[in-house]
């Protein structure tokens, strides 16, 4: 027999107490693989929908003759780019970007394709608007006229919460803001200009000025209001994660007159640096809980040395010495520690799957073998930090005063 | 015959409350290698701390202990450790086994520290331990928890931990305390046994003058000192 066999007895003979130990270590423990699990699952569906959508461009027209409502709405200026204008948007924009890609030594695969070492990427998409002010149901309300496949793509996020996209120019969708206040559903009749409209659907709520308007085809937007080919602003997608867009809006602002566009990409940059402070917040939250618990864990330990006094005195007695009497007490920690890791682990990956879907829609939980090293590793560490001084306090203790109750 | 305890001019005083307590006063004492002797006293009269102190658990405030011929307090924690474990066979007062062991594990548990847990001859080992309950009548006692066993098996099973490492010197504290009369001729008888066998040095501390005058010799100490008287009967 050795000293971690006797450890091992003597945790085996005291299965309630180490259970109970480890389990203050399991639950910090599965706190926090469960916020590196989403953290590492969310981070990936951002990484995902960046590298599919790329970051993104606002092109509008200089402001001349102002609309001083789109302004205070944050979507427009009032003013219109020719829809003839998107070729030549367009070839400028495309040029910046294989121009951004060499100076960056990246090669440039085919026409209407850009990568970098292998990878491809589809062409940008241009999703142009119109918006036009009306009225209806008498409120004042932001009409959109929009290129359904493109806008889909530009405003990945959309969805529609009651019935279904419009599929014809006399079908529109409405904002869930507009939709509840002017109490619209899903086949009303609404009056755009001279021309009636059916509603085919409520868009999801966006927390966006999108809640409180009404979008129809860009086409149809166009002839309501009698803005044929006319545009406000273009909305592009990047369609690739490190495509320098904003050395492309550099080029369209120098290159094409009346317009001025503006990257997106410092918004997604923000995004992603809030996304990972966050996560460096609830870690912290959760490496505090961790704390506690390793001061449970030390007063669990402290108690039991305490009422081992007998047999910590006897082991001295029988010729342990001071560093057998700490490994002991750690080869006890390292087994708490284990247990809780392992425990602690199946609660997170547990509770990973109940908080990522909230935090995140389309999640996919993904537990790696890793966090369960993490955690067995994290959990050992709390607990020996937790049992270094209860051990010491062990060795130390006279054998003369433990032998006052032998 | 070689001196295997030598104690010189001991002194042990304790600070209670700021008021000195001298329990032991210039203890002299020279036990010879081999030698069965008891220590009778009353309570409070420092037996106990005696044989603390040449057991190489309590550090004596003045004054020196040599076995065989190594002054123990010069020693640092390992060494006095290693010589605690491998000279020194302690039976104490009350019943004293670690409770998540069994009997058999109790027994051998000195040998685990004696070789630091590592190259342990576990079959020796366990054959010797079982050797030993049985000698002192718990050869069906073997694997049971000291829950399981009574207070003079309890106290039976410690004993034969004590002798697990061939010590040189066995230090008792009331050793027969819980026994009955024949248990207790039992295990005297095999202390009587071993000391011939092995040479092995017995210091006894009991209240029992009938114990005491199967030693070969008695000491008798009151308010910390120390009187000598051979033939076994007290002074």
């Amino acid at each position: 027999m050795k000293i971690y066999q006797v450890a091992l007895k003597e945790i085996g003979k005291r299965k309630m107490r180490t259970l109970y130990t480890s389990f203050g270590i399991a639950v910090a423990v599965s706190m926090l693989i469960s916020v590196m699990i989403t953290a590492s699952s969310g981070q990936k569906e951002v990484f995902n929908v960046i590298a599919r959508y790329g970051h993104s461009l606002t092109i509008t027209p200089v402001d001349k003759s102002s609309s001083q409502s789109l302004k205070n709405f944050g979507i427009g200026t009032g003013s219109y780019i020719p829809e003839s204008a998107l070729p030549d948007i367009l070839n400028v924009y495309q040029d910046a970007i294989v121009a951004g890609w060499e100076k960056m030594g990246a090669l440039i695969f085919q026409e209407g394709t850009m990568g970098v070492a292998g990878a491809a990427f589809p062409p940008p998409t241009f999703a142009p608007r119109l918006y036009e002010e009306t009225t209806v149901k008498g409120k004042d309300v932001i009409v959109g006229g929009v290129v359904l496949e493109k806008e889909l793509i530009a405003r990945f996020w959309w969805d529609i919460s009651d019935g279904r996209f419009m599929e014809n120019d006399n079908e529109v969708i409405v904002g869930k803001l507009f939709a509840t206040l002017t109490l619209t559903k899903p086949g009303d009749t609404l009056d755009l200009g001279n021309s009636k409209m059916i509603v085919t659907g409520i868009l999801r709520e966006t927390d966006s000025p999108d809640d409180y308007m009404v979008f129809t085809s860009l086409k149809a937007c166009q002839t309501i209001f009698n803005k044929q080919g006319k545009i406000s602003m273009i909305n592009v997608r990047a369609m690739c994660p490190k495509c320098p867009v904003g050395e492309a809006a550099v080029e369209i602002n120098k290159k094409v007159l009346g317009v001025r566009a503006t990257s997106q990409m410092e918004i997604a940059t923000a995004q992603s640096q809030i996304f990972q402070k966050t996560t460096a917040l609830i870690v912290s939250f959760v490496v505090a809980s961790l704390i506690i618990s390793c001061i449970g864990v030390f007063n669990i330990i402290m108690g039991a040395i305490h009422g081992r006094m007998r047999e910590i005195g006897l082991l001295k007695a029988l010729g342990a010495s001071k560093n057998q009497l700490i490994r002991f007490f750690l080869y006890e920690a390292v087994l708490i520690g284990v247990t809780g890791g392992v425990i602690g682990f199946v609660l997170g990956g547990a509770l990973s799957h109940i908080v990522g879907p909230i935090l995140f829609k389309d999640i996919v939980i993904q537990i790696s073998p890793r966090f369960l090293v993490i955690a067995v590793l994290l959990g050992t560490l709390a607990s020996i930090l937790a049992s270094i001084y209860p051990a010491v306090y062990a060795s130390k203790i006279r054998v003369t005063e433990a032998f006052k109750s032998l | 015959m070689t001196t295997m305890i030598d104690i010189n001019d001991v002194w042990k005083i304790y600070d209670v409350g700021g008021e000195k307590i001298e329990a032991l006063r210039s203890v002299n004492l020279q036990i010879e290698n081999g030698s069965f002797i008891s220590i009778v006293g009353h309570s409070g009269s420092g037996k106990t701390t005696l044989l603390s102190i040449l057991g190489g658990l309590t550090k004596p405030s003045r004054g020196s202990v040599k076995i065989d011929g190594t002054d123990i307090w010069n020693l640092n924690d390992r060494q006095l450790s290693a010589m605690r474990n491998r000279k020194i066979g302690f039976i104490f007062q009350f019943s004293s086994l670690i409770p998540t062991l069994r009997a058999i594990d109790n027994v051998a548990l000195p040998v685990i520290y004696a070789n630091g847990g590592g190259k342990t001859d576990r079959k020796a080992t366990y054959e010797y331990a079982a050797e030993l309950l049985s000698t002192l009548g718990l050869g069906h006692k073997l694997q049971s928890f000291p829950s399981e066993l009574s207070g003079g098996q309890q106290r039976r099973v410690s004993i034969a931990r004590a002798f697990i490492n061939r010590p040189a010197i066995i230090v008792a504290d009331e050793p027969t305390g819980d026994l009955d009369a024949q248990s207790e001729s039992e295990v005297m008888e095999f202390f009587s046994r071993i000391n011939e066998q092995d040479k092995t040095t017995f210091l006894l501390v009991t209240h029992n003058l009938a114990l005491a005058r199967m030693t070969d010799k008695v000491h008798t100490m009151k308010d910390g000192m120390i009187n000598q008287n051979n033939g076994g009967s007290p002074a």
